[in-house]
């Protein structure tokens, strides 16, 4: 609970209209897109980098927690108050300071949602390609926060592979800046790195240089269905490896395309063990003749059928299959846990079928789709939160299949973040050594532990 | 809905944030509560017995378009609007409907003579030079709240309702069918002009058409929680219209449209059922039913059109409408960006956020201007009435009518 005088000086900072406290309010602010609430005693909007300074100094005077928060769309709960204290609403901070087309960087406020910059710097021949699911509702600061990633991932890299300069509010509320508009950088301790990533923990990130490229000329899809799953990943393979990078290569199981038939009668193979939503992008010139290699080497690992789209019709089709999974899942069954493994390319049929024995041990729903060319997979769990058997069923199936992806060499989260949903299970893949160098790291720059509580770090003491 | 359906819907939502991107109000905001996944997650609380109908919760759960831009995109497929619809009723069960509401509905709108009569006063003080003395001074600028500036939405009146000025039927030598022509209030007390448009279409598409003695559509009543009204004026809409014989039932208001098609639901029953059925928008009948025949009159100028919330979302009304436009000899369409983003109207809700209300006209303008038209066409009097308003505050020249207006200038 927050004292009378805290709450008088918070509102001295941002102003009355810019300060929530009623439990309605408060509500809408206790939630991201996990199933978890937890209510935070106020929610602040501040809306520049002067403001936060001024909340953080409050903070660490009368050690109140502070948890950043974006759109509130993260999937591992990464804004969620777990110990309550003030959330700051980053969304009135959404301004896109600038789009330097000479060096190819836009600089941007952290409450910008992601889409709008792709929008703007797009009208300008550019491009910024990190696509994460929730890109029209999403806030770039958000997205440096939990690095998110996106099928273009594949050719184009994740978040931090565009993050240049970062503006952040220290935990004890001072102002560094860190990186800028070069392309090169290697003045003391890379700490882009360090707070790209870092989910809220050891800053509030309040300006961002991006990086941008040329938007590339055109693009080209193709569906490829196959009736073995381990043809479908040789072919992941044998593309790459060809030589063609692929911007996007999307894979959907077999459950997951019968749901998707189910919902919306698009003519897909029922018997098929997986299909491959696979998408070249570059000059114009090219792109016929790398779809045709493309479906060569499909065809040649044992695909059964290959639709290359000639139409932006046909184009939107294929990927209105791929769009619909998430409604269509949710159809089986109510609560969707997703969550976000991921494995070297390679070891994705292993995965799968380690997935799948985890899932019918627990007897529980499960979909399996997600980036097949970079490894990274959605496995989802459909479920009932109210069914609180079943809940804990799905809890150590979780558990479980963590520990799968580690063993198979892989990661637990590819693009989602620890956040608190996988905090309990870190260590089966840092140890407790890496583990301790986090702790540390988190310790020196935040030693109240004032920045998101609860989050990376809990179910271990210092939490 | 009962509590069951509502509580199911409720769990559905997997709080994805998806509705952010599409929601008028929390475009202009920014704010978690104002947003379809914010207020579904209020509902829940309440069911769950974890919060009351505070004042604040009655506020937030007033501040709805029903636009039904989150509906349509939920992936869940959350009747986002109905859920607000059913909590505003539960707040109007519980807390009863404010006073002047009441009167409106209770009283007001299932009198006839009433509502004209108050019209008529509307008219009146915006004839004897009282409005233009009240502007002048300014009086109303020492009012509390924002009554000066709300003042100037208040749209002028029709000296003679629509309804008053014309035969109850109208016969064609040969026709081909018989239409009933629901007016709605709007068009009845303000815009006789978009009346008398649609009479000189269809009067030039052989057709008769009957204008049978009827009611508000209900939806003012609906949209407060008040649904014993809504039936009330439901149930006698419908008599009317059965009494009428007609093979087919028109409006020339989004609005009521949506609210016409609702009737099967909301009162079930055949006839009901069968008055729904035949419920199709001017847009529909001129541009599918039958063939839309334009007259040789030339009209010249650039036009766009915005998509009213109850027309593309309540009815799916989308493409009629555009080739209507285009069908129009010596227009130039030009699409506008947003076409079916709300304009901030919203039935009575730019009265009672006024504010608010601005912001999203503000942007529908900011469409409106940049594609480069000189004429917005719409399906909906409210909408009419805002876009005017809001293009008035801009100072920006462009005109907005209705699209029977436009189709009969051809004549």
């Amino acid at each position: 609970m927050l004292s009378t005088t805290v709450i008088k000086e918070i509102i001295k900072v941002v102003g009355k209209e810019n300060v929530l406290t009623t439990k309605e309010e408060l509500l809408c602010y206790a939630y991201d897109s996990t199933p978890r609430a937890f209510l935070p005693d106020l929610v602040a909007r501040p809306c520049c980098t002067a403001q936060i300074q001024k909340i953080a100094k409050l903070a660490n005077e009368h050690l109140f927690p502070l948890v950043p928060r974006g759109a509130g769309t993260g999937l591992s709960g990464g804004s969620l108050p777990v110990d309550g204290g003030v959330v700051v609403d980053l969304t009135r901070m959404n301004k896109i300071l600038e789009i330097d087309e000479e060096n190819l960087v836009a600089v941007v406020e952290p409450g910008v949602i992601t889409f709008q910059i792709q929008e703007e710097v797009e009208k300008r021949g550019l491009f910024y390609p990190p696509d994460p699911a929730s890109l029209k509702t999403s806030t770039i600061g958000g997205n440096v926060a939990e690095c998110a990633g996106g099928p273009r991932a594949l050719k184009y890299g994740v978040t931090r592979d565009y993050v240049l300069g970062l503006e952040v509010v220290t935990p004890d509320g001072e102002v560094i800046t860190t990186g800028g508009k070069t392309v090169k950088s290697v003045t003391g301790y890379d700490l882009l790195r360090l707070y790209t990533g870092s989910e809220g923990t050891l800053g509030i990130i309040t300006k961002i240089y991006l990086r941008l490229i040329p938007k590339p000329e055109a693009k080209k899809t193709m569906m490829v269905v196959y009736d073995k799953l381990d043809d479908a990943a040789q072919s992941v393979s044998r593309i790459i490896r060809g030589g063609i990078i692929p911007v996007t290569l999307e894979m959907m199981d077999d459950r997951t395309i019968r749901c998707v038939e189910n919902y919306k009668q698009m003519g897909l193979p029922l018997d098929a063990e997986a299909i491959l939503i696979i998408e070249v992008d570059g000059p114009q010139i090219l792109l016929d003749s790398q779809a045709q290699e493309i479906a060569k080497l499909c065809q040649d690992c044992g695909a059964r059928e290959i639709k290359i789209a000639e139409t932006e019709e046909e184009r939107e089709s294929i990927w209105a299959a791929r769009r619909s999974v998430s409604a269509a899942v949710v159809q089986i069954k109510p609560t969707k846990i997703s969550e976000d493994i991921s494995v070297p390319r390679m070891a994705i049929p292993r995965m799968v079928r380690r997935l799948k024995e985890i899932a019918s041990r627990y007897n529980l729903e499960l979909v399996i789709f997600g980036h097949a060319g970079d490894g990274n997979l959605h496995p989802n769990i459909l479920c009932d939160q109210t069914d609180a058997e079943e809940m804990q069923r799905v809890e150590k199936a979780i558990g479980e299949l963590f520990k799968a992806a580690v063993e198979l060499g892989g990661t637990l989260s590819g693009e989602h973040g620890i956040g608190m949903m996988k905090a309990p299970y870190l260590k089966v893949e840092t140890g407790e050594a890496g583990f301790e160098v986090m702790r540390r790291i988190k310790e020196a720059l935040d030693p109240n532990n004032i920045l998101n509580p609860g989050k990376i770090f809990r179910g271990d003491t210092n939490g | 809905m009962d509590n069951k359906t509502i509580k199911e819907y409720l769990n559905r939502c997997s709080k994805c944030g998806g509705c952010q991107a599409v929601c008028p109000l929390y475009g202009e905001t920014h704010s978690e509560p104002l947003v379809a996944r914010g207020k579904l997650f209020l509902m829940k609380n309440y069911l769950d017995g974890n919060l009351d109908l505070s004042p604040k919760m009655m506020e937030l759960m007033s501040l709805c378009l029903l636009c039904k831009a989150c509906t349509v995109q939920c992936p869940n497929r959350i009747p986002v609007d109905e859920l607000v619809l059913s909590i505003r009723r539960e707040i109007a069960h519980h807390k009863g409907i404010p006073f002047v509401k009441k009167n409106v509905f209770q009283h007001l709108l299932q009198n006839n003579g009433r509502l004209t009569i108050a019209a008529k006063l509307a008219y009146l003080y915006q004839q004897s030079g009282l409005q233009w003395l009240m502007r002048k001074t300014n009086i109303l600028g020492l009012l509390p709240g924002e009554i000066a500036r709300k003042e100037k939405l208040l749209p002028r009146m029709a000296k003679i309702p629509f309804r008053a000025q014309v035969p109850k039927t109208l016969s064609s030598s040969k026709p081909r069918l018989r239409v009933g022509y629901y007016t709605g209030c709007l068009t009845n007390y303000v815009f006789a002009e978009t009346g008398h448009a649609v009479l000189k279409v269809l009067k030039n598409h052989s057709l008769d058409v009957v204008i049978p003695e009827q009611w508000c559509c209900g939806l003012p009543a609906l949209a407060s929680g008040d649904e014993e009204s809504a039936v009330l004026l439901a149930r006698r809409n419908i008599e009317a219209f059965k009494k009428a014989d007609v093979d087919i039932i028109i409006t020339d208001c989004a609005s009521c449209g949506s609210m016409l098609h609702e009737y099967g639901d909301l009162i079930g029953g055949r006839d009901a059922r069968i008055f729904s059925q035949k419920v199709v928008d001017f847009s529909q009948l001129i541009g599918d039913v039958i063939d839309f025949q334009p007259g040789d009159k030339e009209v010249s100028g650039v036009a766009t059109y915005h998509d009213p919330c109850h027309l593309c979302r309540g009815q799916g009304v989308v493409e009629a409408p555009r080739r209507l436009i285009k069908a129009v000899p010596g227009i130039t369409f030009r699409e506008m960006e947003e076409s079916d983003r709300c304009c901030g109207a919203a039935g009575s809700f730019n009265l009672s956020h006024y504010h608010l209300a601005n912001k999203i006209g503000h942007r529908k303008i900011r469409n409106v201007i940049e594609s480069g038209a000189q004429l917005v066409i719409t399906g909906c009097p409210s909408c009419i009435m805002q876009i005017r308003h809001q293009l008035e505050l801009q100072e920006a020249s462009v005109q907005v009518m209705h699209l029977a207006e436009l189709l009969s200038k051809t004549y």
